[in-house]
């Protein structure tokens, strides 16, 4: 039943044997002992500060959900940095093989990859920015934040949040194994069919990137059962439809998105892997295949993945603005519309991704206007947050810089993808690096939001704010870098530059593409800026303390407890009496105002569970890449074993009596009145800022 | 609807007079507004002369392109009327109103019905304009039967249009000419002035046909056929390459297009013929063995084995594939010399 695979197998190791390692290659060689010195660097460390039992008991089987968004954020940054680094290489090596005489190294024609080397490099990097970048940052901050703004003491299920962590994490993982062991896909992010069939990739890397690719999509599928059920059921008292956080709503949409598409994506999957495991023909090209199928699956899940990487970020620009305008959001009930209208209309626009396809004009003119439409409360948004600021009193702190700079990647992002709705455009379009920059434009936007979220978010979770200095020249480098990479990518594009050339053959295009490497030069010196900015902000974090509320004029729910904020959240649950919360209670003077009882609270207990499925799902996917039956039959027989075990298991949570509450309640009133010289080794007195200004 | 399309159609393109094609519709002052406006054309430094030999998106030498790029500027021009007062209305608001200065602070003031009737008006009227030209170029320029192309072959009757069966190999590109009986690889040549209309197949796996300056991009896919078709305006050479990624070889897949006068072509067309090479069936599975033209090698056939678009169509249908073998881009160097070794042995 199995397919037949070319080259050697054993019931042993499957497919896996020494030469699949490619120590030949100077270039991983050299990553590998990067990743091993790091390792050592980590482990040592680890190990020096006796940090392995805190490690353990508060990171690895935690279920608190804001170490668990602090995680995905941390996988979130690992894999930017690797995305970016495969971005360098692209950018070399097309800027050092253009025309027939370009010089070739190691074994390349042309500049120094291979085609081979190439192809696996810039699918690896679309897969790991929107899956295991993009997605795990902003899952992250949604973790975080989404039960602060709704005064819910966790998530829904606590549990379930970890397990879709260590899948996330798995998937990564996955990844990264295929540097060293084996190969990756060289098919796109998006996987192009057949290219994907054996024929035509007749090695381990479509697979390694299928299964990664379903880890963290089932993943994802977990976190939007819960994200919802969370923001459905978990509400604080007096915590309303219509006083619901504008980031809340746009969680809100962006998980209906991700229950209803990601689902799709997995079926779309599992159909390749019978493909390639059973030799059906799902997307063959012949035997009654149909590769228009794969298109359409993918896509009806690919599309609204955007929107759902969007939208958050949205909704954290939809926070920031008002607090650095001294305003609330302007037109709320519109930008709720607008952002249940942006996940409704993202469902019925996939065709745009293959008008070139010669569907009847008819099926490109609907697409073609739907997909338009999405421009609508896009468009929208903008406005709003342009009034928002209108009448207001604007700080430009970094958060604010960050949130305002991505409204101008909107718009740019915007029009070129109007430009890209148009089908006729597409025609000429389409597979060129104009839509290449087309979606960084938009990408970048989420960064930028992204980075205005962590500067933002950053002394609630921790109790101190980044430093700004530093901060600030890593924005304009920053802003910098991208101009200079994507304005000629731009060009190139109406230069009729198409993507995916790892070779290219027009030498007319060869100063705009050393231009591009200039910008990713840039962008290097920035991320100089960028540590700079952490290292100071880390020493100096004693003059950087916070109060409740980090930046004095901030509006919603989550001022109101503690930074850092405690691990239950809030000492009492908070009634809510309206939208912007914290401002509420501000202009009434009740910033301060403690709980008049306390009560019991009901916790979650830590669990390795989670973790040991993230493992054993890392291990099946592996033993799925190799084909090596016998390890995915244990795996999977764990993994049943695992969950049928923690359905089985009493004791999962546990309560902090009302007197201990009010205990460490006081401690901390306590240890903000004076913050002691021995609190913070070094450090002068803090001042408190914000609070209460 | 129809009326409407019929209303569309007939203002899309004004008919050239005498022998000289349609360059498209009146949109090239916009065309050049826009050349002007764009970024890199300061950026590449070079006269607008020069600049418009690079812009291959802006400077269309055929009938389909011509239309694409004309309803491509109004679409810009559209957009840029929304998206640059907004851009303006974004930054004097920061300006005005940063640190307060601007006055009237205002710490409740978050709706306004009128504000938010215009700004969702706004937004819906553009994507309304939009629509109406999308949908009008759409049939335009549609693959299976473009209008612009319908209209100006019943302007010029007496130039019957001339058929072209585009097969796509991994990587390179077969073009047969039923009419004529040839084939060649990796070229194209057609008759300026007269309609030529494409089958497109692949052998293997989907590529995108794209020759920027006369035709857009189609999905060329294998066991199915296509339709595609162009009229160039001016001779000249064109690029043409595969656009969408198609396995190792791809960045390799070019084929210059030659767009000759309808003499010139017919003497090629007899040269052609002249030749010595068959392509049967059998020799185009030779072809269409994995190969990366890195040479730019051209090849032609004095005569084609009839119904081979169709056999090539049906034995991919029935599960013929023409497999990837691994090594071949582990490493290339070593590749290429074992086929130029091959090459000599022969
Ligand atoms: C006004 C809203 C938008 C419109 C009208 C729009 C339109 C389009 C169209 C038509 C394409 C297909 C281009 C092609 O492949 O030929 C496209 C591609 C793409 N868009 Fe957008 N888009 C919009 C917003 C976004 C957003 C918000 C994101 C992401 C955060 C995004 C990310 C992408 C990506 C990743 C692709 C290309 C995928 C690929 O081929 O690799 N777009 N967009
Ligand atoms: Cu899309
Ligand atoms: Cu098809």
């Amino acid at each position: 039943m199995l397919v037949h695979i070319d080259g050697p197998w054993s019931p042993l190791l499957g497919r896996l044997a020494l030469t699949e390692i490619p120590y030949k290659n100077p270039i991983l060689v050299g990553t590998f002992l990067f990743a091993v010195v790091l390792a050592v660097v980590l482990v040592g460390l680890t190990t020096y500060f006796g940090f392995w039992r805190t490690l353990w008991r508060d990171w690895l089987t935690s279920v608190d959900h804001k170490k668990i968004g602090i995680m995905y954020i941390l996988i979130g940054l690992v894999m930017l940095f690797r995305g970016f680094i495969d971005a360098v290489m692209m950018r070399t090596q097309q800027a050092m093989a253009v025309g027939p005489h370009s010089a070739g190294y190691l074994d390349a024609v042309h500049g120094y990859l291979t085609p081979y080397h190439f192809d696996q490099i810039y699918t690896a990097h679309g897969t790991i920015m929107i899956l295991f970048a993009a997605t795990p940052l902003l899952v992250g901050i949604m973790n975080i934040l989404v039960p602060l703004q709704i005064g819910a003491r966790d998530m829904a299920y606590p549990y379930l949040n970890a397990v879709s962590l260590w899948l996330t994490a798995a998937g990564a993982a996955l990844v990264m194994a295929s540097l060293f062991i084996g190969d990756f896909a060289h098919a796109g992010w998006f996987g192009i069919v057949p290219v994907m069939e054996l024929p035509y990739s007749p090695g381990v890397g479509v697979d390694y990137w299928m299964w990664a690719f379903q880890l963290s999509s089932i993943g994802t599928t977990l976190g939007g059962i819960n994200l919802l059920a969370t923001i459905v059921k978990m509400r604080a008292p007096g915590m309303t439809w219509g006083r619901l956080p504008i980031f809340t709503w746009a969680s809100l949409s962006a998980n209906l998105i991700s229950l209803t598409t990601f689902p799709v994506v997995t079926v779309a999957l599992a159909l390749l892997a019978l493909d390639r495991y059973l030799g059906t023909h799902f997307y063959t090209a012949g035997l009654g295949g149909n590769l228009m199928l794969y298109n359409d699956l993918f896509w009806i899940w690919g599309h609204p993945e955007v929107y759902f990487v969007i939208l958050p970020a949205f909704g954290m620009i939809s926070e920031i603005i008002p607090t650095f305008a001294e305003k609330p959001l302007f037109g709320y009930m519109g930008m709720v519309v607008a952002s249940l209208g942006i996940a409704g209309v993202s469902w019925g626009v996939w065709l745009h991704h293959f008008f070139t396809m010669a569907a009847a004009p008819a099926v490109n003119a609907f697409f073609s206007i739907t997909t338009m439409a999405v421009g609508i409360p896009t468009g929208v948004k903008v406005f709003n947050w342009a009034f928002t600021m209108f009448r207001g009193r604007l700080r430009f702190d970094l958060p604010m810089m960050w949130a305002s700079a991505a409204l101008f990647f909107l718009l740019v992002g915007g029009l070129t993808g109007m430009m890209n709705a148009f089908a006729t455009n597409d025609y000429m379009v389409h597979n060129s690096v104009f839509v290449v920059a087309h979606f960084h434009m938009m990408l970048l936007l989420i960064v930028y939001a992204i980075f205005g979220g962590v500067n933002y978010w950053f002394p609630k979770v921790f109790g101190f704010r980044l430093e700004q200095r530093f901060g600030r020249m890593f924005f304009w480098l920053f802003t910098a870098g991208t101009a200079v990479v994507f304005v000629p990518m731009f060009t190139l594009g109406f230069m009729g530059m198409t993507r995916r050339l790892d070779y290219v053959a027009f030498p007319q295009w060869q100063p705009l593409l050393d231009i591009e490497v200039v910008g990713i030069v840039i962008y290097v010196l920035s991320a100089a800026f960028l540590v700079a900015q952490l290292y100071v902000s880390l020493r100096d974090r004693a003059q950087n303390r916070v109060g409740a509320d980090a930046w004095g004029t901030s509006r919603s729910l989550e001022w109101i407890t503690h930074s850092p904020v405690p691990f239950y959240n809030f000492a009492v649950t908070p009634e809510v009496h309206a939208r912007d919360e914290r401002s509420w209670r501000h202009e009434r003077g009740l910033d301060d105002a403690a709980p008049v009882v306390y009560e019991d609270i009901h916790m979650p207990c830590k669990t390795a569970i989670p973790l040991g499925l993230g493992a054993l799902g890392f291990g099946l996917a592996f033993a799925l890449v190799w084909r090596i039956w016998w390890l995915a039959l244990l795996c999977s027989g764990a993994i049943v074993a695992l969950i049928v075990i923690r359905a089985f298991m009493t004791g999962t949570s546990y309560t902090i009596p009302a007197r201990d509450v009010e205990k460490m309640e006081h401690d901390r009133k306590r240890g903000a009145a004076k913050p002691a010289r021995a609190q913070v080794p070094g450090g002068s007195p803090a001042p408190v800022l914000g609070g209460g200004t | 609807m129809r009326g409407f399309l019929r209303w569309g159609r007939a203002r899309a393109v004004d008919s050239g007079a005498g022998g000289r094609w349609p360059r498209g519709p009146a949109g090239i002052g916009a065309r050049r507004i826009l050349r002007w406006l764009w970024p890199g054309t300061l950026l590449t430094g070079c006269a607008p002369a020069t600049t418009r030999a690079t812009f291959w998106m802006l400077d269309p030498k055929g009938v389909i392109a011509a239309t694409q790029t004309h309803y491509l500027a109004l679409d810009v021009l559209v957009m840029l009327f929304i998206i640059v007062p907004t851009g303006a209305l974004i930054i004097g608001i920061m300006r005005r109103y940063r640190g307060g200065r601007g006055g009237a602070y205002d710490a409740h003031w978050d709706h306004s019905n009128a504000i938010e009737a215009v700004v969702w008006g706004i937004p819906i009227i553009t994507v309304g304009i939009l629509s109406y030209y999308s949908v009008k170029a759409i049939y335009a320029v549609d693959p299976n039967r473009p209008a612009v192309i319908s209209r100006a072959a019943a302007a010029h009757p007496g130039r019957p249009p001339l058929d072209v069966d585009v097969i796509s190999t991994d990587w390179q590109w077969v073009f047969l000419y039923p009419q004529q009986h040839i084939a060649t690889v990796d070229r194209l040549v057609v008759p300026v002035g007269t309609p030529v209309r494409f089958r497109l197949t692949s052998a293997t796996v989907v590529n995108d046909f794209y020759i920027p300056q006369l035709v857009g991009m189609i999905d060329v896919m294998p066991g199915m056929r296509v339709r595609q078709a162009l009229i160039a305006s001016r001779p000249g050479t064109y690029e043409g390459f595969s656009a969408n990624y198609a396995g190792a070889g791809f960045s390799w897949m070019d084929f210059e297009t030659r767009a000759v006068g309808r003499g010139v072509f017919r003497a090629w067309v007899k040269k052609v013929q002249g030749g010595s090479r068959r392509l049967t069936y059998a020799q185009f599975e030779r072809v269409a063995r994995p190969t990366i033209d890195v040479s730019a090698h051209v090849s032609y056939y004095a005569w084609v084995e009839p119904g081979l678009f169709r056999h090539v169509v049906t034995e991919v249908r029935d599960g013929k594939t023409y497999p990837t073998p691994m090594a071949m881009t582990e490493n290339m160097t070593a590749y290429l010399q074992s086929r130029a070794a091959q090459a000599s042995a022969h």
